[in-house]
């Protein structure tokens, strides 16, 4: 199959840019960064070329359905958001250097993703719905905005410290980061586009659900486990804009909310059953 | 706190207790506890396996594991009366903060500072000052084109005291009230979900090819009668090659008075709404409808046959024992533990004394003469009829579960994306006849985008010649 071709260039392709991101930060040399962050671009390119066609030759098959269904096909459209909403971001906030710390994540999820069987299955009838490909790229596009937060309050949490430690312009690896202040703030804007991304997830899941099985909300461990991370991002939006939570303590919670975020989407399928079960390894 | 407290002299112990109970529910303390329970509670309910018939926990727990968990609600603890006592008391929380903050937000929109002095101008940023040549006149007027262009609506101008003229602009002002969108509209879901819980029901059916029903049971047990009727035409099911479900479809007619009112073909994914009732394609199955059976003596001759409608008791020939065909399995468990295929499940009825009852395999006809009596049955023709499960639910209250869930997301967006900018501009004249014009500006988020568009402004301004 021809997707499966290019999903393992585009793979091959992440790895090249991951390699690159960690190179300009060790070399410190912005014609690599450039390249580094162009190798990215090429990757989603690929990628996006994979996806397009894995839908293509679903048609072939005569099944004809969005490439978004299976763990497979999450986990690919995963990496595919991740590596946008970063190419984005970097474009922004001029956070390169982040990249060496972020860039790794897209190449890794195709790995683990091709451990997992990628032929092309027909749709069972609770799938079979317009609502699959709104409900799919809300809810994913919004947990690569809490991963890419996830990636730069990480990096904050280091960055403060050595800022704490030498206060003073040294010409360190650490000098060459973002400044801390700028981390958080990307921290927190990366959230915010996260979250209302995630509340579409939920409320078009809702809507799906009581058009396919007669209940908008069944405590399901999909659902509740998407309500557990919902509040955990409300609660860092409250603390920080009602108390002015900042620095530490937001990129803590920040962590924290990306943990949830992964237990909800892989840690669920994976380990309990419910509804949810077609993203499943089975 | 925006409370009006009362003076601290005329406190009675009435008013003392009432603003004790605010304090508590518009405390912080109260939502990250409330919030912290909740997310444990469900993070449980997710590890426990919620709603399951109580055989299947005896095989994961222990007797008393299972008898304190059940007493404890554990099992169905999302309708728990502790579960519905948080979500309860965070409704109340989230009532109480909203009336708190609504009233500091109205308050302070209500309170503008349209001068700008000089205790205003330390708040501000990009405060400029540019002095010009023309008179003050000229200077408005470009000045207001300028300004206007980039905040529309009306701006308020103050002369004050010293002759300096004053002009105010804002944008996105109820850009403040988003809070108060996102807050009523979960407000609004809970509501929602209690008028579904009160109001309507959910219920199951199974209704046969041909068959009709008036009524359902709904979960609780309780019968709804339909102001219709609902009539399953035909019921199919498709599967792909491998065996996977592709299509479950039920051709169903809406009849009132004995007319068809409506006929429609529901799918997973495409259920039928009747006045209020809707109807979901959830299951389906067969049953036989009836069954012919020839009576075979030992020496293989046969000595006549039975046709029996499922459920029914008839004769049969030449023999005084009566036979009933009472149950059917698809997938029979053989006692050597293999398939055994489609089995029918027979009562025989002897003149005297209690029945017997005994398994007949469709596909192996002469399994009963094993049994070694003086005849045994031989299963000659099975006719299924299939039935159609549906989900049927009534909910009154989704509608506000999906206006509030409109106004939510709303509300985020208003509240993530947009801004309230401010801009205060004074303009005084000197006894020369010439201008100097101060500007300054705020914005409640995103104040570096502000920033940026207030520096292309006041380049704009002082370009104005």
């Amino acid at each position: 199959m021809t997707n499966s071709l290019l999903f393992g260039i585009a793979t091959f392709v992440y790895f090249f840019a991951m390699v690159l991101y960690v190179s300009y930060l060790a070399f410190r040399s912005e014609m690599l960064g450039k390249v580094a962050s162009l190798s990215l671009l090429g990757g989603v390119v690929v990628e996006t070329a994979a996806i397009g066609m894995r839908w293509y030759e679903s048609y072939q098959l005569g099944i004809g359905r969005a490439p978004l269904t299976n763990l497979y096909e999450s986990l690919t459209f995963f990496a595919w958001t991740f590596a946008v909403i970063y190419l984005v971001l970097e474009r922004k906030f001029k956070i390169r250097t982040v990249g060496a710390f972020v860039a790794p994540f897209p190449f890794l999820i195709m790995a683990y993703a091709s451990l997992n069987p990628n032929d092309i299955q027909p749709l069972v009838p609770a799938l079979k719905s317009n609502w699959l490909i709104s409900h799919v790229v809300s809810c994913f596009v919004g947990y690569a905005a809490f991963a890419v937060s996830f990636g730069v309050s990480f990096l904050y949490l280091f960055k403060a410290r050595a800022e704490k430690r030498s206060p003073k312009s040294t010409g360190s690896f650490w000098e060459f980061l973002p400044s801390s202040a700028g981390l958080d703030e990307i921290g927190y804007k990366t959230i915010a586009i996260g979250f209302p991304l995630l509340t579409i997830g939920i409320v078009t899941g809702a809507f799906w659900a009581n058009v396919a099985w007669g209940t908008y909300w069944s405590w399901d461990p999909k659902e509740t486990w998407s309500l557990i991370v919902w509040l955990i991002y409300a609660a860092y939006l409250h603390a920080r804009i009602t108390r002015g939570w900042r620095g530490k303590r937001a990129a803590i919670l920040s962590i924290v909310g990306f943990a949830a975020t992964i237990f909800c989407y892989l840690g669920v399928n994976l380990i309990l059953s419910g509804l949810h079960s077609y993203g499943g390894a089975s | 706190m925006a409370v009006d407290e009362p003076a601290k002299g005329a406190k009675t112990d009435g008013t003392d207790f009432v603003a004790k109970i605010w304090d508590f529910l518009t405390s912080l303390k109260l939502v990250v506890i409330l919030l912290l329970i909740l997310s444990a509670l469900s993070i449980a309910g997710t590890v426990i396996e919620q709603n399951k018939p109580v055989q299947e926990y005896y095989r994961f727990y222990q007797p008393g594991t299972v008898a304190l968990f059940s007493k404890l609600g554990l099992f169905d603890m999302y309708h728990s009366w502790w579960f519905v006592a948080c979500l309860s008391l965070l409704a109340l929380n989230i009532t109480a903060c909203t009336m708190d903050r609504y009233r500091g937000i109205m308050a302070a929109m209500r309170k503008k500072n349209l001068i700008l002095d000089e205790k205003l101008s330390k708040s501000l940023q990009n405060l400029t000052t540019i002095r010009y040549v023309l008179p003050p006149d000229a200077v408005e007027k470009k000045m207001v084109e300028l300004a206007g262009s980039g905040f529309s609506g009306k701006h308020v101008v103050t002369v004050a005291e010293d002759g300096a003229r004053h002009y105010f602009f804002e944008k996105g002002k109820y850009s403040r009230l988003a809070f108060f969108m996102t807050h009523v509209s979960i407000l609004l879901i809970f509501l929602g979900a209690l008028v579904g819980s009160f109001f309507g029901y959910k219920a199951y059916t199974n209704i046969f090819e041909g068959e009709t029903v008036s009524q359902v049971e709904a979960r609780t047990g309780k019968i709804q009668k339909l102001n219709f009727q609902v009539k399953c035409n035909t019921f199919h099911a498709e599967f792909y090659a491998s065996g996977m479900p592709m299509d479950y479809r039920s051709d169903l007619s809406i009849l009132q008075n004995g007319k068809e009112v409506i006929r429609k073909t529901i799918r997973v994914n495409d259920p039928l709404t009747f006045e209020g009732v809707t109807f979901y394609q959830s299951s389906y199955g067969s049953q036989p409808d009836q069954v012919s059976i020839e009576v075979v003596n030992r020496d293989g001759s046969v000595k006549g046959a039975v046709t029996a409608p499922f459920g029914q008791t008839v004769a049969i020939p030449g023999v005084p024992d009566k036979v009933e065909a009472a149950d059917y399995q698809e997938h029979f468990h053989m006692p050597d533990g293999s398939e055994g295929g489609r089995a029918i499940g027979v009562n025989i009825h002897p003149a005297n004394g209690g029945p017997t009852g005994l398994w007949l395999l469709v596909d192996q006809p002469e399994y009963d003469q094993r049994r070694g009596s003086a005849y045994y049955f031989r299963v000659k023709e099975l006719k299924l009829k299939k039935y159609t499960g549906l989900q049927v639910n009534k909910d009154p209250g989704e509608i506000l579960v999906w206006l509030g869930s409109i106004l939510l997301i709303a509300g985020i967006m208003i509240a993530f994306f947009m801004s309230h900018k401010k801009l205060w501009i004074s303009l005084r004249t000197d006894n020369k006849g010439k201008s100097e014009l101060t500007i300054g500006g705020t914005a409640n988020k995103n104040r570096e985008a502000f920033s940026k568009e207030m520096e292309i402004m006041i380049q704009s301004l002082k370009e104005v010649s």
